[in-house]
């Protein structure tokens, strides 16, 4: 089944298109990975669909429900409604640093689902706990390193039972020895079957947990195929450009 | 000189009394008034714009005058003195504490208010439970600021024939001929301070547990 | 018969108009009170007393008259320059505190009848060696702000171009501090309040001989409110006759040196 389904997409900046008749779809299950150089369009992407911008043209479908259509949005309760079951890691966590690591992810919960207070701290720290946190959990976000807090931010997203998860640059704020446990959390997503889509530059970690991959360049979907595939041999000559820098062992985005 | 001490207490009453009101009335009223200021229609921003440049930019002892007889020159209205006191500072404190959320809520980060809206928090929740409580923390210092000079500026209410503790130590010392009364008034203010600046010491330490 | 009738309603307009328009007397009665404003820091005519009372030789009067006029006394402090504006905004009916009636204030307001005669004199420090306006020649001078002290130094005219400064003070007392402190060489004030201060301070201020000029104390109203007044004069003639006001006076400076009815 289609979780999402994303048909002629754009979105500009005044005179500025950074997004360009954007179509692609994601099944339940899958993991897609997106690649490709800074100024690409790709966070642009995360942002236009879970709806932190607006697209100027196009379509959204989400588990069938279409929140954009050919331009025009759907009406505050539908929009809502599908919206609830996407969920986003940002690059930069944003945690709320006045709550507890607790509440944190309690705190959606108990507010936008309207789950009662033992319940969502029960879930919250089973989910903690699966992300190796269960002693943090009355810590505050200012006492922890990036590592937890982004692992917080994971936990924080999927307490609201999203039925697709998107990450934008996960482990791109961290120091290099701390994305392993990030990675280590997202291969253990995709083993638990959890759809995502996943904007990264760690190219041997997609090419081993994602499913499909998506380059994109100047905001359009250059190449897209299997995540293997794609990124030991990719077709398009861009797509060659830009992985060889990678080869090449160098972290330019 | 007991007697002189009841005496200021009494004025102390007065002016403990403008300041609690002043506050309760303008701590509220300048949250609506900070969010015109940062309004995108520009038939609210203007008008908030000119009503705190003007309240910040003259002093506040011409608008205790004003507020108090002005309405009886321009409508034939008139109200009590301790009324027109409390009008008047409500309105000018109300824009300063504006300026200060506005600063607050300005410094808080896009990503806290992203973040919210991609867990499906109401715009309501997103402010009252995640931007404004970081906010208050934030504001604490200059909020401090602004307490502190309201104790100190319920003097001005006798222009307008408010028997606060300012006057009654002028009284004082007219009717005994010595600067002693002024002093004793002097030291009220302080331990008056001195309790809003504890209480401040406490609300932010309170409020250290994150950084 | 026409013009007859004319004339009548011209008659009838212009006394109803009249009348209509001074309902000052009436008002306070129907109120059941007169406010009388004043600057409470001015002894001896109005100030607070160790209890924080207003007494003085004006609250006296005017309780007794108010009493007799059958109304209630509110004493209400205001700060003394904005009594003109106090007045005229009718948060208080009269001003009655030692105001000295002046060419200027008798364009703004309707005074009674003088009440108690005064001056404007220069208060100096005993061991400061001035005698004489003369002698002050280049020195500062202070005086209450919007009081006749001022005026009074306006119109002496050779003596304040020999001044170097006149300096402004909220009120008297903050003045003679000033005094005291060297700040000032010489506070202008009114002789009965000069007098007063120096019996109870024991201060060693002394008053000079030359004065700047005479005054008379009047009871203020505003310019329209002659009803008013004169219901308050006709009281204090009566309270001068029957010698309520020479006991008054008495009791505050020592004899009777009234000029109501004199």
């Amino acid at each position: 089944m289609e979780i999402l389904k994303v048909e002629n997409l754009a979105k500009s900046y005044g005179e500025l298109k950074v997004l360009k008749d954007i179509s692609f779809s994601v099944h339940k299950g899958e993991v897609l990975a997106i690649l490709g150089p800074s100024g690409s369009g790709k966070s642009t992407l995360l942002r236009a669909i879970t709806h932190l911008e607006t697209a100027q043209a196009g379509t959204i479908e989400i588990c069938g429900q279409k929140v954009l259509d050919a331009g025009t949005y759907a009406d505050k309760a539908t929009l809502r409604e599908a919206l609830l079951k996407l969920g986003l890691v940002f690059q930069d966590f944003n945690l709320f640093p006045h709550f507890s690591v607790l509440r944190n992810v309690t705190e959606a919960q108990e507010r936008v689902l309207r789950r009662g207070r033992i319940e969502s701290a029960n879930i919250a720290r089973a989910l903690l706990a699966k992300m190796g946190l269960e002693d943090k959990v009355e810590a505050y976000p200012c006492e922890l390193s990036g590592g937890q807090k982004q692992r917080v931010s994971i936990a924080r997203a999927l307490a609201l039972n999203p039925e697709i998860l998107f990450f934008d640059e996960p482990t791109s704020a961290l120091d290099p020895e701390l994305t392993g446990e990030i990675l280590k959390v997202l291969r253990s997503l995709a083993a638990d079957k959890m759809t995502m889509v996943i904007v990264t530059h760690e190219m041997a970690f997609a090419r081993d947990v994602a499913d499909r991959a998506i380059f994109m360049d100047g905001g359009t979907i250059v190449e897209e195929g299997p995540a293997k595939e794609l990124i030991d041999s990719p077709k398009n000559e861009r797509t060659q450009a830009f992985l060889r820098r990678f080869s090449e062992g160098n972290s330019l985005s | 000189m007991l007697k002189m001490l009841w005496a200021m207490l009494g004025g102390s009453l007065v002016s403990v009394e403008i300041f609690f009101l002043t506050l309760v009335i303008s701590v509220p009223l300048a949250l609506p008034i900070a969010f015109g200021r940062m309004s995108r229609n520009k038939w609210i921003k203007v008008p908030v714009n000119f009503y705190i440049l003007v309240m910040r930019g003259t002093p506040l002892i011409l608008q205790i005058i004003f507020v108090y007889f002005a309405p009886y020159y321009l409508f034939h209205a008139s109200y009590d003195r301790f009324t027109a006191v409390i009008v008047a500072f409500a309105v000018n404190y109300a824009a300063y504490f504006a300026e200060i959320y506005r600063g607050g809520i300005e410094s808080i980060a896009k990503g806290q208010y992203e973040a919210a809206k991609v867990l499906g928090l109401t715009k309501s929740d997103t402010f009252f439970r995640i931007v404004l409580p970081q906010v208050a923390k934030r504001i604490l210092p200059a909020s401090a600021n602004e307490v502190i000079t309201l104790v100190k500026d319920t003097a001005l209410a006798q222009t307008i024939g408010v028997a606060e503790l300012f006057r009654v130590a002028q009284n004082a010392s007219a009717r005994q001929f010595s600067t002693l009364p002024i002093f004793v008034a002097g030291a009220f203010y302080f331990v008056m301070n001195w309790v809003v600046s504890s209480f401040f010491s406490r609300l932010e330490k309170k409020l250290a547990y994150y950084s | 018969m026409k013009r007859l009738i004319c004339a009548a309603l011209c008659l009838a307009a212009f006394s109803a108009a009249v009348f209509a328009a001074d309902t000052s007397l009436k008002a306070v009665q129907d109120k059941g009170k007169l406010v009388l404003g004043l600057d409470d820091s001015f002894p001896p005519m109005g100030y607070r007393n160790d209890d924080n009372e207003i007494v003085g030789y004006d609250i006296d009067l005017a309780k007794e008259a108010t009493k007799r006029l059958g109304v209630q006394l509110v004493l209400q402090p205001i700060d003394w320059n904005a009594k003109e504006q106090e007045l005229n905004t009718k948060k208080i009916d009269c001003i009655w505190n030692g105001f000295t009636i002046t060419e200027d204030r008798e364009k703004a307001m309707s005074f009674t009848k003088p009440y108690l005669k005064n001056a404007q004199v220069v208060v100096v420090k005993k061991d400061s060696g001035y005698t004489s306006l003369a002698s002050l020649k280049g020195k500062k001078v202070g005086l209450q702000a919007g009081s006749s002290a001022a005026d009074a130094l306006a119109s002496a005219k050779d003596f304040r171009a020999s001044l170097k400064d006149v300096i402004e003070f909220k009120d008297n007392l903050t003045a003679l501090m000033d005094l005291e402190a060297k700040g000032v060489d010489a506070v202008v004030m009114d002789l009965i309040v000069a007098n007063d201060n120096i019996k109870r301070s024991g201060k060693p201020y002394v008053v000079l001989g030359e004065s700047l000029a005479p005054e008379n104390y009047g009871v203020g109203f505003r310019k329209g409110d002659l009803a008013l007044r004169d219901a308050v004069q006709a009281t204090l003639e009566a309270m001068a006759k029957d010698g309520t006001i020479a006991k008054i006076s008495t009791k505050w400076f020592g004899q009777d040196i009234s000029v109501v009815g004199k």
